[in-house]
């Protein structure tokens, strides 16, 4: 295996850099799948049936919180990055330690959130409304609950193997896909929820 | 300490966080639809732009074309999927 020593680790060879942009590929699709979701939310919002609207079950609280939750941790992902190309492991896994606490405290906050809404009568199947939105939320906490798992196991082969093209390749794709669901995060924040709220 | 907190890094953290309280303005304040959809619309893609070039370094290596025609390729299709489905089903021909 050729490695460029004059690249960052995780770019520094020809496997690591298609890894890389293979993720970017599947970014994309990932655009293209919550676009459908936001498609058919557009599409069902205003049909609640007899169940409620939006504007009488979200609550800012919560929904403020898991915001700067998530982008806190967008925030300290870039910076475990950041550590990791300075090559100090310590803090990168400080960082990422970070990132995974504050995406664990913000799926903490949606459970609340879905347990609040299968409270006021709005469930899964309620009506077309509640079933878009608990899909479209459900897809993206879905998406982070995932990332922990992924994020726990790297931050496990750092810890055994250090710093290697491979481990910083794994780190780093973990990386883009923690501020894609920020990306996600931000869209649901702004045209479900303020939207709804508006 | 100090070169574990990139300047670029921070001012982007907190530039993120000024544009989420400027959309928190259209739950604030009384305006109309179009207006707040607009606030909302800008705010939501600069900040995407914001994730984007800064903290997924989209730019930075040799394949930053094909990153960038594959990201536009995408957010291509998905708002052709949204916009037509807005167009067919909600906008509509009535």
């Amino acid at each position: 295996m050729k490695i460029d020593h004059s690249l960052p680790l995780e770019y520094s060879t020809q496997e690591n850099q298609m890894k890389i942009l293979g993720f970017w590929i599947f970014l994309g699709a990932e655009i293209m799948l919550f676009a459908t979701l936001f498609a058919s939310y557009f599409v069902l919002a205003p049909r609640t049936g007899s169940g409620p609207a939006g504007s009488s079950i979200f609550e800012l609280t919560p929904v403020l919180a898991e915001t700067i939750l998530l982008l806190t941790s967008s925030f300290t992902i870039g910076l475990a990055i950041h550590a990791m190309r300075l090559g100090r492991t310590k803090p990168m896994l400080v960082f990422f330690g970070i990132t995974l606490i504050l995406g664990l405290a913000f799926l903490g906050v949606e459970i609340y959130e879905f347990n609040h809404y299968i409270h006021v009568g709005a469930a899964l199947q309620t009506s077309a409304f509640t079933s878009i939105l608990l899909t479209t939320l459900g897809t993206h906490g879905a998406h982070v609950t995932f990332g922990l798992v992924w994020g726990l196991f790297i931050m496990i082969q750092i810890k055994k193997n250090g710093l290697t093209p491979q481990t910083a390749n794994k780190s780093f794709i973990f990386s883009l896909y923690w501020h894609f669901l920020d990306v996600v995060w931000i869209f649901i924040f702004s045209f479900i929820y303020l939207k709804g709220m508006m | 300490m100090k070169e574990l907190f990139p300047i670029k890094q921070v001012m982007g953290f907190i530039f993120s966080l000024v544009l989420t309280a400027v959309a928190l303005a259209v739950y604030f304040f009384d305006m109309s639809f179009t207006a707040g959809m607009t606030i909302l619309l800008v705010t939501a893609f600069i900040q995407a732009g914001l994730q984007l070039v800064m903290f997924m370094h989209a730019g930075e290596s040799e394949d930053k074309a094909h990153i960038y025609t594959n990201v536009y390729y995408g957010i291509f299709i998905a708002i052709v999927t949204i916009l037509g489905t807005l167009l067919t089903m909600v906008w509509g021909y009535v």
